[in-house]
């Protein structure tokens, strides 16, 4: 309860101050959310799992975003960007997937 | 799903991919909870821990919040750029409209006052007049023929509804190539497309799916207008060209057409810009063998030398 109201207090944070993203983080900012949503998820589960731990998961977030960004920026200078962001969303995307679907069978039972 | 833990050396052993679906989850947590079991201290309830959460949480609605509102407004700059370029390319060519507008006025001008130059002379300038009709320097009048070429519907898919496969009936560049040639055969004295007036250094080409005649695209339905004897369009149509525009609507659905019309004004071309080509010195007084050159040839300068452009 108290996580949910964290994570609302952020987005109102965000609506408020429409802070502007300097040019050369805008591509990274997508990669950046993705992996920030995959460590928000992984969390949740570990929650339920009652395994949860809060250096591991500020660890996990801090370490996923600035990882995914850092891959894509590498993929930028290597003229791959498109194609390693595309691997990323796709990593990223399936523990996500993952990580609902324990959710999932943590809440219904199914 | 079980949380036993996976031994180190085997997390990648069989298949890292049936891994990565089966057990999405950091296996950090999992170490955390072991060791917080092996050393008998509960879950993390410190202070700085649960604030360290709390900034991470909010920062993670922050980053969601923020993405979301960038990815809002890429979209409408988007389209204002695409606005923006289309009105750009609609600006320049209505300047491109002008201009010409104006360098026929020009040429008008020119042309009045070296026939008043010319009057007094005593030369024949019914040729100089007739080479400019022939050369597509005048906008000229008369009765003629307009062949109408349009591309046939595009092929719908039955199920999709969408355009499929490739549009036989599709106007190519070899299509009015083989019209204006058919009408120049069967007699036409002056030919224009869509209004673009052909002349000896006329081209008529594909670039993509447009097709340009000099230079300038034009699009479907596409008009050959041609002055020429008074049965012209009959002429065409019984030609083997215009049997086989007649065959491609019958079979492909091109939309042909073939008229008749009189009082058919043709608007003269742009003037030639020839940076090679030199008039032979042929020694005739003939004003209007140095005509198509420009500036440095008049009816008096034909006798001099030119220079050959193997110099360039």
């Amino acid at each position: 309860m108290f996580a949910v109201l964290a994570l609302a207090v952020g987005v109102a944070l965000g609506v408020v101050f429409e802070p502007s993203v300097p040019l050369a983080l805008q591509p990274y900012l997508p990669i950046a959310v993705i992996a920030a949503l995959d460590a928000v998820f992984g969390g949740i589960r570990a929650k339920l799992d009652r395994i949860f731990d809060d250096k591991q998961f500020v660890i996990s977030f801090v370490s996923n975003v600035l990882v995914a960004a850092l891959i894509v920026y590498l993929g930028d200078q290597l003229g791959v960007g498109s194609q390693l962001s595309t691997g990323v969303v796709v990593v990223l995307g399936v523990r996500i997937f993952g990580n609902v679907a324990a959710i999932r069978r943590h809440l219904f039972r199914a | 799903m079980s949380d036993d833990p996976t031994p180190e050396h085997s997390r990648f052993a069989p298949d890292f991919l049936t891994e990565m679906f089966r057990n999405p989850l950091d296996p950090g947590y999992a170490a955390a909870a072991r060791r917080r079991d092996r050393s008998g201290t509960p879950p993390g309830r410190a202070v700085p821990a649960r604030t360290a959460r709390t900034l991470v949480l909010v920062l993670a609605g922050f980053l969601l919040a923020v993405a979301y509102q960038q990815t809002v407004a890429a979209q409408p700059e988007r389209a204002r750029v695409r606005a923006g370029l289309v009105a750009d390319v609609t600006s320049r060519q209505a300047e491109t409209d002008a201009l010409r507008q104006r360098a026929e006025q020009l040429r008008d001008a020119v042309a009045r006052q070296r026939d008043a130059a010319l009057a007094g002379t005593g030369l024949d300038t019914t040729r100089l007049s007739n080479l400019e009709v022939a050369g597509g320097l005048v906008t000229v009048t008369g009765d003629g023929a307009v062949v109408r070429l349009g591309d046939a519907p595009a092929p719908a898919d039955p199920v999709t509804g969408k355009a499929s496969g490739a549009n036989l009936g599709q106007v190519l560049d070899q299509d009015l190539q083989d019209v204006a040639n058919e009408l120049w055969h069967q007699g036409a004295e002056a030919v224009s497309i869509n209004g673009e007036r052909l002349t000896a250094t006329s081209t008529i080409r594909t670039a993509g799916s447009t097709i340009l005649v000099n230079f300038r695209p034009l699009r479907s339905p596409y008009e050959v207008t041609a002055i020429g004897p008074p049965d012209l369009d009959r002429r065409f149509s019984l030609s083997s060209t215009g049997r086989r525009f007649s065959s491609y609507a019958l079979r492909y659905g091109m939309q042909v057409s073939v008229r008749h019309a009189s009082g058919l004004s043709l608007a003269a071309a742009a003037e030639p810009q020839l940076h090679y080509a030199q008039p032979f010195p042929t020694g005739s007084p003939s004003p209007s063998s140095g005509r198509p050159v420009g500036p440095s040839v008049g009816p008096g300068a034909s006798g001099a030398t030119p220079t050959p452009s193997g110099g360039r």
